[in-house]
């Protein structure tokens, strides 16, 4: 009791000041006006102003996990443990010199950081940080609205790649857009078998079908996850998958051209759609801010506390996706051009089309078994599909074997289709029948 | 004429279908980042292999010949230099200039004069740190310590005069 009396207090205290907020706003504003427009605001202004610093913080921990992977320790001489080190950075990149090069093209030179960081922050206003008010905008068609507004991103590289007039940032635009072009197919394809089970597009929607259905759309969806992983992480140019600017052969890639401040969107825009991809991956995939025993704050009256609880909880699978950006980045070596287009076409495309047939034919098969033999299934139908022990139990099945079946399948198509041996088709085309000692066309007679 | 690759067997199969290469790198990277996580010797402990060098000083080798010194009689804190020029003769880049002054003295009820130090100038930027001065020092005086801390923010900082000879240069020590 002693416990709930704390809690109870330390909630007062701490969202005490919104209700008074929310009073003083009533005075000079109608109720409308304040819950869409004042509130929104204040909304927005909190959302960009932590998600520009968890970004900051994105490139401090980035450096800092790069470093201990290197047995190395990051970091270390601005503020504790270079906690400062981002501001540092800020600083330094603010008061540099923003060069535009002599035959840029001026405006689109201009904007391509602005497209870049605008639309990685435009989806920020319908992710659900949390239930209630940790979300700006429920849109009702809010995955689409995330496909769509993150893929205007790639413009902007393509758009800085081919303004900078330099060789090596428009080879690195070539090949971002044609990254895109076979990536975007199989990110947005992986994301339907997800929704079959969600049964809308909103996206608290698939937090609360995933809620009311106690389960994470991992656990029946693990091929789903792994291409709209893979293919978020070919999304963001992130290692393995950062052609657009390999530092090796591309100098920088399509950002050669860009110092200061400029440079510095393009890098904020790139963490921003990193931490788009895992908050969308969470919110899909890892039930979002849904987590076990939190929604008992709730009943017990602490509506404030348990938003906030989720909001975190929201904030550490979102973290933990990221740490997994990271990891990745630091084991793997980049791909090869092709290699990248054969996993995206080869591999990426047709197993998440695998995917969705197989998910299709498991919820027909559960909604066929349904009453058949006294075997319940569905439980129901309201938010998501809701399915009984039983029902899970044949989902997670078909999920794993979905894997192993598209898998399999996909190796057996691909056999042998990159063991091709470039020698042996040189020596080949050398032995055509040309007898030694004669030339293959004959001198022209004087 | 085709080239035969070995034919993989069904482990080896196995293994590259559940990705177990990219398991065991992922594996070790995390070792890694553990390790360096789990390290309670912040600075250079078993995880770190880094050397934190301003925290951290490194130990260099006893041979090592550094930044150059005029050592002082421990008793008078007078200069043990007798302005012998030897050091400037045997210098090979030719970096010692040994500015003596005459000073009167009188020995035995007679005046005398005596050859001492006035201006001692060693320039750093032309010394390769033979210590061949230090070996014709008959007084051992001059001395290449071990310090090693010698960039300066202009090239006139590289001409140390007497005074920093024999005090030593002012550098910052970190400690944290």
């Amino acid at each position: 009791m002693f416990w709930g009396k704390l809690i109870d207090r330390g909630a007062m205290l701490l969202f005490g000041p919104i209700n008074v907020l929310n009073d003083l706003l009533l005075k000079a504003f109608s109720a409308e006006t304040i819950n869409y427009f004042v509130w929104p605001l204040i909304q927005i202004g909190l959302v960009v102003t932590l998600v520009a610093g968890w970004v900051a913080y994105a490139t401090y921990l980035e450096r800092k996990i790069s470093a201990f992977m290197q047995a190395r320790l990051g970091p270390m001489r601005v503020g504790p443990w270079g906690l400062l080190q981002p501001i540092a950075d800020g600083i330094k990149l603010l008061a540099k010199e923003d060069f535009i090069p002599d035959k840029a093209d001026r405006w689109i030179f201009f904007f391509a950081p602005y497209i870049a960081v605008a639309s990685a922050f435009i989806v920020f206003s319908v992710i659900p940080f949390g239930p209630d008010w940790a979300v700006i905008a429920d849109v009702n068609i809010g995955l689409l609205l995330v496909l769509a507004v993150s893929s205007v991103g790639v413009l902007a590289l393509i758009l800085a790649g081919w303004s900078s007039n330099s060789k090596y940032a428009l080879l690195g635009g070539l090949r971002s857009s044609a990254q895109m072009v076979s990536y975007e197919v199989s990110m947005g394809l992986s994301l339907i078998g997800a929704l079959m089970f969600a049964r809308t597009l909103s996206l608290s929607g698939m937090v609360y079908a995933q809620g009311s259905d106690s389960i994470w759309y991992i656990v029946y969806q693990p091929a789903g996850f792994l291409i709209f992983l893979i293919s978020g992480i070919a999304e963001n140019n992130r290692a393995p998958f950062d052609l657009p600017e390999a530092e090796s052969e591309l100098v920088a890639g399509f950002h050669t051209e860009y110092s200061g401040m400029r440079w510095s969107l393009f890098f904020m825009a790139e963490y921003a759609a990193m931490v788009v991809v895992a908050a969308v991956a969470t919110t899909v995939y890892l039930g979002g801010w849904y987590f076990p025993f939190v929604d008992r704050l709730e009943q017990s009256g602490n509506h404030n506390l348990y938003v906030s609880v989720s909001l975190l909880v929201f904030l550490i699978k979102a973290s933990v996706l990221l740490y997994i950006y990271f990891w990745l980045r630091w084991t793997l070596p980049r791909f090869r051009y092709d290699q990248l287009m054969d996993i995206g076409w080869k591999w990426l495309i047709p197993s998440a089309l695998i995917n969705i047939v197989l998910t299709a034919i498991g919820v027909f098969l559960i909604q066929a078994l349904n009453g058949w033999r006294g075997l319940q299934t569905i439980e129901a139908l309201g938010q998501g599909l809701n399915l009984t022990a039983y029902g899970k139990i044949i989902m997670i099945v078909i999920g794993l074997i979905s894997v192993f079946i598209t898998g399999g399948l996909l190796s057996r198509i691909n056999w042998r289709s990159r063991d091709f041996n470039l020698k042996t088709q040189r020596r080949n085309i050398r032995l055509v029948n040309v007898a030694k000692g004669k030339p293959a066309v004959e001198a022209v007679q004087q | 004429m085709q080239l035969k690759t070995p034919k993989s067997t069904l482990v080896q199969k196995l293994k590259r279908f559940l990705f177990m290469d990219l398991v065991k790198g992922m594996g070790l990277t995390l070792k890694y980042n553990v390790g360096a996580l789990t390290d309670k010797d912040s600075v250079a402990g078993k995880g770190i292999y880094t050397e934190q060098y301003p925290k951290v000083r490194p130990d260099v080798a006893p041979r090592f010949h550094g930044a150059p010194r005029l050592n002082m009689d421990p008793e008078t804190h007078d200069t043990l230099c007798i302005a012998c020029n030897l050091c400037a003769i045997a210098c090979p880049e030719d970096c010692i200039d040994v500015i003596p002054m005459d000073v009167e003295i009188i020995v035995a009820g007679k005046p005398r004069r005596k050859k001492v130090l006035d201006e001692f100038i060693f320039d750093t930027s032309r010394c390769m740190f033979c210590a061949l001065c230090q070996e014709a020092c008959p007084t051992s005086c001059l001395e290449l310590t071990q310090d090693f801390e010698l960039a300066t923010y202009s090239r006139a900082g590289f001409v140390w005069n007497r005074e920093m000879l024999e005090q030593g240069r002012e550098t910052v020590k970190y400690t944290s």
